[in-house]
């Protein structure tokens, strides 16, 4: 074998060796990273009321912190419930992670056939106190009420004077401002940085009511679907 | 002449960093101590290497740490192994993970620990005279030290927020009984890094951190 060659294998096995050699280090690193995604959800406030009606009853309650999922009869609505008002109080509860949109879709379906059935417009709406308390709570966040309140409130509705049915007439007061989806509520984020086994949130009342009047007789079915997310 | 004087010199360069780092060889030395572990992720993730004659270079994602992971706590568990010939000491330095929002991910909402001091195998050096000492406040599993805090945060015994920016987390006396010229499969002692994240309604976001784990020489204990 040429020395040349000789010498290039020594080299290189020398090499080799040094590098080996260099296989120990005093630091180490461990690199990390986590991903916050925007969350938002809504659940049952707790138990509904209802107040004013005929008949009737909550069919299947609302149970705090449990997905909100209700069924009230709000019994009679003719003439022969003298009360001045049917009304159905739904604590609803928000939480999210980041600024947030409460939307509504109602739909209000019925056996009558004439302009006296009970129709959207009808049935009245709105969302009352917004409550921002408890540990972990984003206390001094704001929310925008996009709704008129209690739809009973004197402000909030009269009868037509010249067609003598009671009418829901303040901004979003009736199911009829929310045959497509529409903003109901919409504020800052809720939740500090804290688990979700916190129980806290902001609760909001849903209010619904309907006027007893001489509609025309038949069954009715109103159905809302509340939908929040995190624009 | 001339090139075979220039081999000479060359080749003789090279044996004496050979021989160089033949006697200082595993005076200290830090590696994978085996494969790392992730439970209660979501979308996450932990990668390294499983063989303890590897270089210590580990990449954890936490995954999804909002509400929508559902578990207690993402917890992580590295193994470290150190070898050293001398009394050494641990330091870690951390950069990243400073998020100017407080309600997002902060250096204080990652829990680490370490944990489960043990030998690497049969030439790790079991000493008499002194002990490994996992500094304060660092000695927890920050899965199981995890509370909620006053504000309803969560918060641990020792976390990322402990760290400035050079920590001694560990010191001891000498680790391996040999004196090998490389790493050898059972010639320290392994220690978890553990490290805990609850998720929470944080501010979302990407939040990210490096933490460089150092060995050096330590306080003169005996062995």
């Amino acid at each position: 074998m040429p020395r040349l060659t000789k010498s290039l294998l020594l080299t290189i096995v020398l090499v080799v060796s040094a590098i080996t050699c260099f296989g120990q280090s005093t630091t180490g690193t461990v690199s990390m990273s986590a991903t916050v995604s925007k969350f938002v959800e809504i659940n049952s406030g707790g138990a509904v009321t209802l107040t004013g009606n005929s008949g009737g009853g909550v069919t299947t309650d609302g149970v705090a912190n449990s997905p909100l999922a209700v069924s009230i009869n709000l019994g009679e609505l003719g003439p022969s419930n003298t009360n001045s008002f049917v009304t159905a109080q739904v604590p609803l509860k928000l939480r999210s992670n980041a600024g947030y949109v409460l939307s509504m879709t109602a739909t209000v379906t019925s056996s009558g056939t004439t302009a006296n059935r009970i129709g959207a417009a009808d049935v009245g709406f709105g969302l009352g106190t917004v409550s921002r308390t408890g540990t972990g709570v984003n206390t001094t966040g704001t929310d925008t009420n996009a709704t008129s309140g209690d739809p009973t409130l004197a402000a909030n509705g009269a009868v037509n004077g010249t067609s003598g049915r009671y009418e829901f007439t303040a901004v979003r007061s009736n199911l009829n401002a929310f045959s497509s989806a529409t903003t109901a509520l919409n504020g800052s984020f809720i939740m500090n940085a804290v688990p979700r086994s916190n129980a806290n949130g902001l609760t909001v009342p849903a209010f619904f009511a309907i006027k007893p009047q001489f509609f025309e007789n038949g069954t009715t079915t109103i159905s809302v679907t509340f939908t929040v997310t995190a624009p | 002449m001339r090139l075979r004087l220039f081999t000479l010199l060359f080749l003789t360069t090279l044996i004496f960093i050979a021989a160089a780092q033949t006697t200082s060889a595993q005076a200290l030395d830090i590696s994978s101590g085996g494969l790392p572990t992730i439970t209660g992720a979501v979308g996450g993730s932990v990668t390294g290497s499983a063989n303890v004659q590897n270089d210590l270079v580990v990449t954890i994602n936490f995954g999804e740490v909002s509400p929508v992971n559902s578990n207690t706590v993402v917890k992580v568990v590295v193994p470290i192994a150190l070898r050293s010939n001398q009394p050494y000491q641990v330091t870690v330095s951390m950069s990243g993970l400073t998020n100017a929002n407080s309600e997002a991910l902060q250096a204080s909402d990652v829990g680490f620990g370490l944990q489960n001091p043990r030998l690497l195998g049969g030439a790790g050096q079991l000493c008499t005279q002194s002990t490994h000492v996992v500094r304060s406040p660092f000695n927890n599993d920050p899965a199981l030290t995890a509370s909620v805090g006053a504000n309803g945060r969560v918060s641990y015994q020792s976390s990322l927020g402990n760290l400035s920016s050079s920590t001694v987390i560990l010191s001891g006396p000498e680790l391996s009984k040999n004196n090998s010229i490389k790493r050898q499969q059972s010639d320290g002692w392994v220690f978890d890094a553990v490290f805990a994240l609850t998720p929470q309604f944080f501010a979302s976001g990407v939040s990210s951190a490096t933490l460089i784990f150092t060995i050096s020489p330590g306080p003169n204990v005996p062995c």
